[in-house]
């Protein structure tokens, strides 16, 4: 327990904290170790404000009692401690206190919350509240305000099961409550479990065996720290981070246009392969164009500035689209590092979180320097459209090329100079050498159309003006004029001149004189999510009071903490939450808690977790074989129904499918269109990327079933597949469907599955048997060349089994 | 705590409800189940937890919406919004008192000038409603419409306009009305989207609709609207491949779904159970579907009468095919129709708009009335916005986008027929008597569905959102019977 002396020392240390207590609390009496015990659990523990009371009052209460200014009723606070003791709470007398007396009053008149907002409170919760004010009405500041500590690991019984200090944190809160934690996971399914978390792509069926077999204890680090040097780490790492960020490859608004910026993309798998610090990351994207010599690459990355969604249509008012500019950017920017909901200051105070309107718009004002008006003029309905400031970036063999073009081009230009006089020798000499001149520039034309545009972010002198818009009406110029500023319960920027985007994100990552460790606690919570299927606090993008506080909030602390200390390094970070034994649990339910622990809120087993739609893609291509997996480069365009942009206009739009190889390369690099997202994308519930996504849904819906069964990539992946079978493996069924199975789902099937299959499959021979001519029709869907040395009937039938393995659960599935 | 944020876990907490916790059983199935007997056991009269517990909240007095975009934005002043005014002032300046800090589009700058009405108006029906030449077949629907001329909107670009008409606001990413309606409700048919989009093209430039115009945004995926098209493959992917027979694809779906349950035998999963259901849905569809679409066994007078031609995607095919889905149980169908955006030309162009889509919301309606079926079913007619009083001249005389006063027609259950309701002001340009804002539109949508949209709501990002916003919104009991 931490005496309540040392939170308020801790408090005074921090300085963002002394805002936090500036706008809501003064003195608190308390212990944060109420955060991992709340009283929800166990009766005999007194209630935590955090986790037991908080989100009541902040669901049904804050709305008229809250920060909320403006909307405010009888200048009541139930968020500060002084207000609502002073006027409606009693410590310690539940009967004395009006608070709890307008909740359980029977007249329907006085009744909070009033009739007409909609809101109830449960018998439940009214029991909480009064217990809570019979304890003393105990207030906390708010959880996601706090900065972590690096808590110590609780001491377990189960001494031998902790691999790690995450096991400490999980198992002793399963054995308070009595839950056992699941046996290890089976290893077949670890290493495709790492596999698909770590690179979102299959193992070889050699790779499992190899792993099964291996007795070495150390087998399973090793996999962890192969898989961690993979360049198609950073591929599955910027699928998420995309989406964060609302990468795109088309403008969003009107009409759609293409804009350029897939080297941004590249930047950020590369980013995540070479391991750069989470803080420099950061600064890179938000302001590389302001730091020191900016390398090519922290230009590109700039391009995190101009991810947004633009419009140049002709009805567009500039003034009002700069509006919408500016609000797009505090939104994204306070859910990605923030996991702040600040876009609901737009209009108004924010009705749960400390956070005003003028903050809003002082964050705004970090952005007020993007040179970007010149679009509204310049933008074309062409593809891709204009959107300056971009520059054009090539690979480093394109740059060696044009370098020695030029160098060859100067020389040239400079031996023509020389040449004088009229006479036939200098004609002749200057019509070679403006051969040689034309040729060299041809050559090098060719070179530069390779090259790829892509926005950036440029500092302008003079940044716009910024003022707050009163109800965010963008018409409205009676607001006052703001500074850069970081929200002010969370701190402040201190410096001479205005501040920057630099400042913003070193603000965003000094875990001293900025919000860093919060920072820290957000992604955290965000990795967590990604390897054990669920976040310790299931609210990714929303930190805020109307969240959900973590479970285990030690743990997370502490794993922010190590976060930081380790210097942001992103891949240990991954290590170790999968080196714990908690990772590695088996995802199957133990039966007694699917009813206690539906929710997997303490972390007994793993989340089995359907695959995000790019994976889905990649391991029907790898399974095939026709996986091309080359690294970064310009967007892809796979198959895709005809008329699927028929309702794009400006310019109508034509989809061309790639027929090179690019046809098959990972789902990471398909071309987004904002307004008609790939089918097979949306589906399998990839975003549209107008906004932040922290997190994706997994549905399971027909229209998914279909893409699986009948789109075009499928079809050719499963000829693909079957011709690999027909041509590597035995010439029986059991030999074929084996090599089958063990190639897609890395197993041989059990004798149940067999016999299905066996059945399938002879179903499928009579079939074809009979209508040969249809076996044609089938193996020639795709770009894929047709293995004409077989025999069409034969490559048909395996199509189809191919077909069947293809949309097995396990494809789909991590386990 | 149950921890209340809208997340795909929502409808497995539903089932987890129902079936006591024994079973995860149908994770996910969402529009699949069948909601109606869920809701069954919520207890009545108490005022329900927002969102979809205890829905419908009151009787309906429709079951499904059908929703005639007018893509491109009508004008009011040439259908349904008889301005003397502007013929006086044709030409003249236009009142500077009542544009000025007005948002403008594509007059940003331009000298404002009135515009006189380009076409004839005459009355109509037992009221007198009053409609223009243009629409002559509209005009005998004139007892059973309710005109609104009084319609308010808050954006002044298309897909904005769209996006604000669908959601209610034009921040990306919020549910589409059509996939509000089908969480609440739930579908009747499972083997078809409860939510059905359809479009058409004619008349001058069409402007650009964006998937996300029909996106459930942060509801589950299942209640997105899905898109059918009139001509080619009727829903994207829905056909077997090529060289697969029906029986084939039958085997396939068969063998895949017997080995997912003997895997789930040992996993326990309800995704998987889930992932069965949909294999079966999706199965069915691929029968359903083109069943649907497939005009041939509908009389030849029945197409001439709506003026349709199988496979022609025009609006009149796709108002038949809006009668066929209603029949089928589909909830939402929005069908529509760009080439609204009149900024010159707009005499050429209504009459081309008019043309094609006047007879078909005609025979529609008429269609649905002899079938009895009107009488259950919402009709919207409207588009994103208006046009404005000013002239605009791209090619001929036009009008610009206008948001501050426009017109819209509804009919069908619970609708005073044969009313009109609202006003703008004398030249058209601001509402003035009765303003119906798009909320409003939506809250009393909803009314008519039986929902209080007050408490329809869906937690996100810590918020109670709701279709009608935080804002405020009005029943418009003055259109209801």
């Amino acid at each position: 327990m931490l005496g309540a002396q040392k939170v308020s020392s801790t408090l005074k240390n921090s300085k963002f904290i002394s805002r936090w207590e500036f706008f809501t609390i003064v003195g608190i009496i308390f212990s944060i170790s109420h955060l991992d015990a709340p009283a929800a659990f166990g009766d005999e523990a007194p209630l935590s404000y955090n986790h037991d009371i908080r989100p009541i009052l902040s669901d049904k209460c804050f709305f008229c009692h809250g920060p909320d200014e403006k909307h405010r009723k009888r200048k009541l606070r139930l968020d500060d401690e002084a207000s609502a003791k002073k006027k409606v709470i009693i410590p310690g007398d539940p009967k004395k206190s009006k608070f709890i007396r307008l909740l359980k009053t029977d007249d329907e008149d006085d009744i909070m919350p009033p009739l007409e907002s909609g809101k109830t409170l449960t018998p439940k919760e009214i029991a909480l509240l009064e217990r809570w004010v019979k304890e003393g009405a105990n207030y906390e500041p708010y959880w996601a305000y706090v900065p972590p500590k690096k808590h110590t690991p609780p001491k377990v019984k189960k001494t031998n099961w902790p691999l790690n200090f995450i096991d400490h944190f999980l198992l002793d809160r399963m054995e308070k409550k009595g839950f056992q934690p699941n046996p290890e996971a089976d290893k077949r399914t670890l290493i495709r479990r790492l596999y698909f978390d770590f690179l979102g792509l299959p193992p070889k069926y050699e790779d499992v065996e190899k792993f099964v077999n291996d007795s070495d204890p150390k087998a399973y680090e090793a996999v962890v720290d192969r898989l961690l040097e993979s360049q198609h780490f950073g591929e599955r790492m910027a699928v998420y981070w995309l989406d964060l960020v609302r990468y795109a490859d088309t403008v969003g608004y009107h009409g759609d246009q293409d804009h350029s910026i897939s080297p941004y993309r590249d930047y950020v798998i590369k980013a995540f392969n070479k391991n750069i610090p989470f803080d420099q990351f950061t600064r890179e994207q938000l302001a590389g164009d302001l730091l020191p010599n900016p390398t090519l690459d922290q230009k590109v990355a700039t391009g995190y500035n101009r991810l947004l969604q633009t419009s140049h249509e002709g009805g567009v008012q500039p003034k009002e689209y700069i509006a919408i500019y500016q609000a797009d950017r505090v939104r994204n920017v306070s859910q990605v590092w923030m996991g702040a909901t600040l876009g609901c200051a737009q209009c108004h105070d924010h009705k749960y979180d400390p956070l005003s309107l003028k903050d809003f718009y002082s964050m705004g004002a970090f952005f007020a320097d993007v040179d970007e008006e010149q679009h509204f003029k310049v933008g074309t309905n062409a593809l891709p459209t204009r959107r300056p400031p971009e520059i054009t970036i090539y690979s480093p063999e394109d740059q060696k090329l044009i370098e020695n073009y030029d160098k060859k081009i100067a020389a040239l230009q400079g031996s023509l100079k020389k040449q004088k006089g009229k006479d036939e020798a200098t004609k002749k000499n200057i019509a070679k050498l403006q051969k040689l001149l034309k040729e060299q520039q041809g050559l090098k034309k060719k070179v530069v159309a390779r090259g790829r545009k892509t926005m950036i972010t440029v500092s302008k002198k003079t940044p716009r003006t910024v003022r707050v818009l009163p109800r965010g009406n963008w018409l409205d110029d009676s607001g006052p004029i703001v500074q850069p500023q970081v929200p002010i319960t969370l701190g402040k920027i201190e410096k001479e001149g205005r501040a920057t985007r630099l400042d913003l994100a070193d603000w965003l990552t000094d875990p001293k004189d900025g919000v860093g460790l919060l920072t820290a606690r957000v992604f955290a919570n965000r990795f967590w999510y990604m390897f054990y299927g669920e976040g310790l606090s299931r609210s990714l993008d929303d930190f805020g009071g109307q969240g959900e506080p973590p479970v285990a909030p030690k743990l997370l602390d502490r794993l922010a903490i190590e976060f930081i200390e380790n210097g942001w390094d992103v891949k240990k970070l991954v290590k170790t939450l999968v080196m714990s034994r908690a990772y590695r649990q088996s995802s199957v339910a133990q039966a007694e808690l699917v009813q206690l622990d539906p929710y997997n809120r303490y972390f007994t087993r793993n989340i089995p977790s359907r695959l995000p739609a790019e994976f889905i893609r990649d391991n029907l291509l790898a399974a095939s074989g026709l996986l091309v997996s080359e690294v970064g480069g310009k967007s892809i365009k796979p198959y895709q129904p005809a008329g699927y942009y028929k309702h794009l206009n400006f310019p109508t739009r034509k989809y061309r499918s790639d027929t090179d190889e690019r046809q098959w390369k990972r789902g990471v690099y398909m071309h987004w269109q904002r307004q008609f997202l790939h089918p097979m994308l949306k589906v399998f519930d990839a975003p549209n990327r107008e906004e932040c996504t922290a997190k994706r849904a997994r549905s399971n819906t027909p229209l998914a079933a279909l893409v699986s069964l009948n789109a075009e990539v499928s079809i050719e992946a499963a000829r693909v597949f079957a011709q690999l079978t027909l041509n590597q493996a035995g010439k029986s069924i059991e030999e074929r469907l084996s090599y089958m199975t063990r190639r897609a789902i890395q197993r041989d099937m059990d004798a149940t599955e067999k016999k299905i299959a066996l059945e399938f499959i002879q179903q499928v021979i009579e079939s074809y048997k009979k209508k040969p001519e249809s076996a044609k029709e089938l193996i020639e869907i795709g770009n894929a060349p047709v293995d004409k040395k077989l025999d069409p009937v034969e490559l048909a039938i395996w199509t189809q089994v191919a077909r069947g393995i293809f949309n097995l659960p396990e494809m789909t599935l991590r386990n | 705590m149950i921890y209340p944020q809208f997340d795909p876990t929502l409808s497995q907490r539903r089932t987890f409800l129902k079936q006591g916790g024994l079973s995860l059983g149908a994770l996910a199935l969402g529009s699949l189940l069948k909601e109606d007997q869920l809701r069954a056991d919520v207890p009545k009269g108490k005022p329900s937890k927002p969102g979809f517990a205890g829905l419908p909240h009151f009787p309906p007095k429709v079951k499904r919406v059908i929703f005639l975009c007018m893509a491109g934005g009508p004008s009011h002043l040439e259908t349904f919004d008889y301005k003397p005014k502007l013929e006086e002032l044709d030409g003249k300046p236009f009142p500077a008192s009542l544009t000025k800090g007005q948002p403008i589009a594509q007059l940003q700058g331009a000298a404002l000038k009135c515009q006189r009405p380009l076409t004839k108006f005459k009355k109509y029906g037992k009221n007198g409603q009053v409609i223009s030449d243009y629409l002559p077949w509209t005009a005998k629907l004139a007892d059973d419409i309710c005109i609104v001329r009084s319609m308010v909107t808050e954006q002044i670009n298309h897909d904005p306009a769209h996006t604000f008409m669908n959601t209610g606001t034009a921040i990306s990413g919020r549910p589409s009305m059509g996939s509000w309606i089908n969480y609440g409700l739930g579908t009747e048919n499972s083997n078809l989207p409860g939510f059905v989009v359809m479009t058409s093209v004619g008349g001058r430039n069409p402007q650009p609709i964006a998937s996300r115009q029909w996106d459930s945004g942060f509801l589950p995926s299942q209640y997105q609207g899905v898109e059918f098209n009139s001509s080619g493959e009727p829903v994207y992917y829905v056909k077997n491949p090529k060289g697969v027979s029906d029986s084939q694809q039958k085997n396939l779906v068969n063998f895949v779904n017997k080995l997912s349950a003997h895997q789930n035998k040992k996993f326990l999963n309800p995704e998987i159970d889930a992932r069965i259901s949909a294999y079966e849905t999706a199965f069915k569809m691929q029968a359903s579907v083109p069943e649907l679409m497939d005009l041939s066994d509908e009389p030849q007078d029945m197409l001439d009468f709506y003026g349709a031609k199988p496979g022609d995607g025009s609006f009149a095919s796709n108002c038949l095919l809006a009668r066929r889905l209603a029949e089928r149980g589909v909830r939402f169908i929005h069908l529509y129709h760009r080439g609204w955006d009149h900024h010159g030309g707009l005499e050429k162009y209504m009459k081309i708009c008019c043309g094609l889509t006047d007879r078909p919301t005609y025979a529609l309606l008429t269609d649905l009335k002899r079938r009895g079926m009107l009488k259950d079913t919402l009709v919207i007619w409207g588009g994103e916005f208006g046009r404005t009083p000013m002239f605009q001249g791209k090619g001929g005389a036009g009008r610009d986008h206008h948001i501050k006063g426009f017109s819209m027609w509804l009919a069908g259950g619970g609708i005073q027929g044969g009313t009109t309701y609202g006003a703008t002001d004398e030249l058209g340009y601001n509402s003035v008597d009765n303003i119906m804002h798009v909320r409003d539109l939506h809250a009393t949508m909803l009314h008519l569905l039986g929902i209080d949209h007050n408490r329809f709501s869906v937690k996100f990002q810590g918020l109670d959102m709701r279709l009608t916003g935080v804002e405020g919104a009005e029943v418009a009991h003055g259109v209801l019977s």
